[in-house]
């Protein structure tokens, strides 16, 4: 039978290589790049009237705009303005890339888990130097938790320490995994609606109930798309804050 | 302004009914695909296992992450987040303006009515003033021209009593003549005797001693 994953394969379009390696253009590429196009053709467009009364589309990207903003002055306050830009980058990059690839035959790059990881490694790294660089060896402090009796230290030291390297593993692996289930679900069951009806006969018309079910998953992966460029956006804010204020 | 409370269901409604027309449109389209991939997966044979843990497409997606991620930042940093900043600070400071405008119009009304019942107070005191100072003007006129009048009057009172003092004095005079003459004629008449003049005057002279 034919696999639900399959659709996760990248297929290249066009030969590419840089320094011995394969960069060839793919499909995850090319969704990559139309997200990036795709948003901000949006977004400029949206704003082209500069009006001070906005309508519908320049109240939507308005509202993108203030919804990242009071994000990071909620979370990071004011020293998290400089960010702004990055913050603001990432959550329309994953926001767009989620959308796209709910549209059929099209491809989500970010149930690929080399994309999130990545991501999340950067924003890791950086997260880290900004705090060195803010608080040099006394960041170290981050890994004791105020207030704890001193027989407890050694051990939560270690727990501090492994949950913060887990952060980038937790961070990719929460967006990949929701992307990977719901396009792997919406797969299968539109491949169980074309089983049934294939099967013909009396057994067609029970093909409306994974059709049905498909309707309601489709809508709730929307809804997926939207809150899991959400939560990686929300959570690359706090890990700044812990950056910038520690504890 | 509309309330929120009615506005807000009206305006949720068409997102719900577009998210479930959208849902329904991925749907078929999810469902055409499938049929497609199935066939086309009768002909080749599936390798099996996920797509994403082939390590030879990581290269590839790390580089276009890379750029597009690049891409964006630079689109939004240079392009899209200042357009939209400098909307929204824009009609921040016009909605500021606007109201410090307003407070200063409320302010300047406020200072035009005080002014404006400064005017009025002083205006009706005005007024007190001069009707206070024209009725005491008047009363004093009215006062002078009494009593002058009082004094002519009193006056000629006084030279009109005197005029009827003489008549009456001439008048009295005359009533003693009028009645000897009287008596005179009446005496005639009643007896046909002839009385002289001096002596009806001496009776009409003792009667009026008796009267008097």
């Amino acid at each position: 039978m034919h696999s639900p994953v399959e659709q996760f394969t990248i297929k290249s379009l066009m030969q590419l290589e840089l320094f011995g390696y394969d960069v060839s253009f793919s499909n995850s590429a090319l969704f990559m790049m139309l997200a990036v196009i795709v948003s901000t053709l949006f977004l400029t467009f949206a704003m082209r009237g500069r009006n001070m009364v906005p309508g519908r589309l320049q109240g939507a990207a308005e509202m993108m705009y203030e919804f990242i903003s009071d994000m990071v002055s909620g979370t990071v306050g004011s020293e998290g303005r400089p960010y702004f830009p990055f913050i603001f980058t990432l959550f329309v990059f994953l926001l767009f890339g989620n959308m796209l690839g709910l549209i059929p035959y099209s491809y989500t790059f970010t149930s690929q888990i080399v994309v999130t990881f990545v991501l999340a490694l950067f924003i890791f790294i950086g997260v880290t130097l900004i705090a060195i660089f803010k608080h040099g060896t006394h960041f170290l402090t981050f890994f004791v938790p105020p207030g704890a009796p001193k027989v407890l230290i050694p051990f939560l030291i270690i727990i501090e320490v492994v949950s913060y390297f887990v952060r980038p593993v937790s961070l990719s692996v929460r967006l990949f995994a929701n992307m990977l289930a719901g396009h792997t679900m919406l797969k299968v069951f539109a491949g169980l609606a074309v089983m049934i009806s294939g099967a013909g006969g009396v057994y067609a018309p029970g093909a409306i109930l994974p059709f049905l079910a498909l309707v309601g998953l489709t809508g709730l992966e929307v809804l997926v798309a939207a809150l899991q460029a959400y939560v990686f956006t929300i959570l690359t804010c706090m890990y700044l804050n812990d950056a910038i204020h520690l504890h | 302004m509309k309330p929120s409370g009615q506005t807000e269901p009206r305006q949720f409604k068409p997102y719900l009914n577009g998210l479930l027309a959208g849902s329904i449109v991925m749907t078929v389209s999810h469902v055409a695909l499938s049929g497609v991939a199935l066939a086309a997966s009768e002909k080749s044979e599936e390798s099996g296992g996920l797509p994403q843990l082939d390590f030879s497409t990581w290269p590839t997606q790390i580089f276009w992450l890379g750029v597009s991620f690049l891409l964006a930042y630079l689109l939004m940093w240079r392009l899209v987040v200042p357009r939209i900043g400098s909307v929204l600070e824009e009609r921040h400071n016009r909605i500021e303006d606007d109201l410090r405008r307003a407070r200063q119009a409320s302010d300047d009304a406020e200072q035009a009515r005080m002014a404006f019942e400064a005017m009025l107070a002083s205006a009706r005191n005005d007024a007190s003033e001069t009707t206070r100072k024209a009725t005491e003007s008047i009363t004093k006129k009215m006062d002078r021209k009494m009593e002058t009048a009082n004094a002519n009057l009193a006056k000629k009172m006084a030279s009109a009593e005197a005029d009827i003092a003489t008549a009456r004095q001439a008048a009295l005079k005359d009533v003693s003549d009028i009645a000897a003459s009287s008596a005179i004629d009446v005496v005639s008449q009643l007896t046909g005797l002839k009385v002289n003049k001096t002596d009806a005057k001496k009776q009409v002279k003792q009667a009026e001693k008796a009267i008097a």
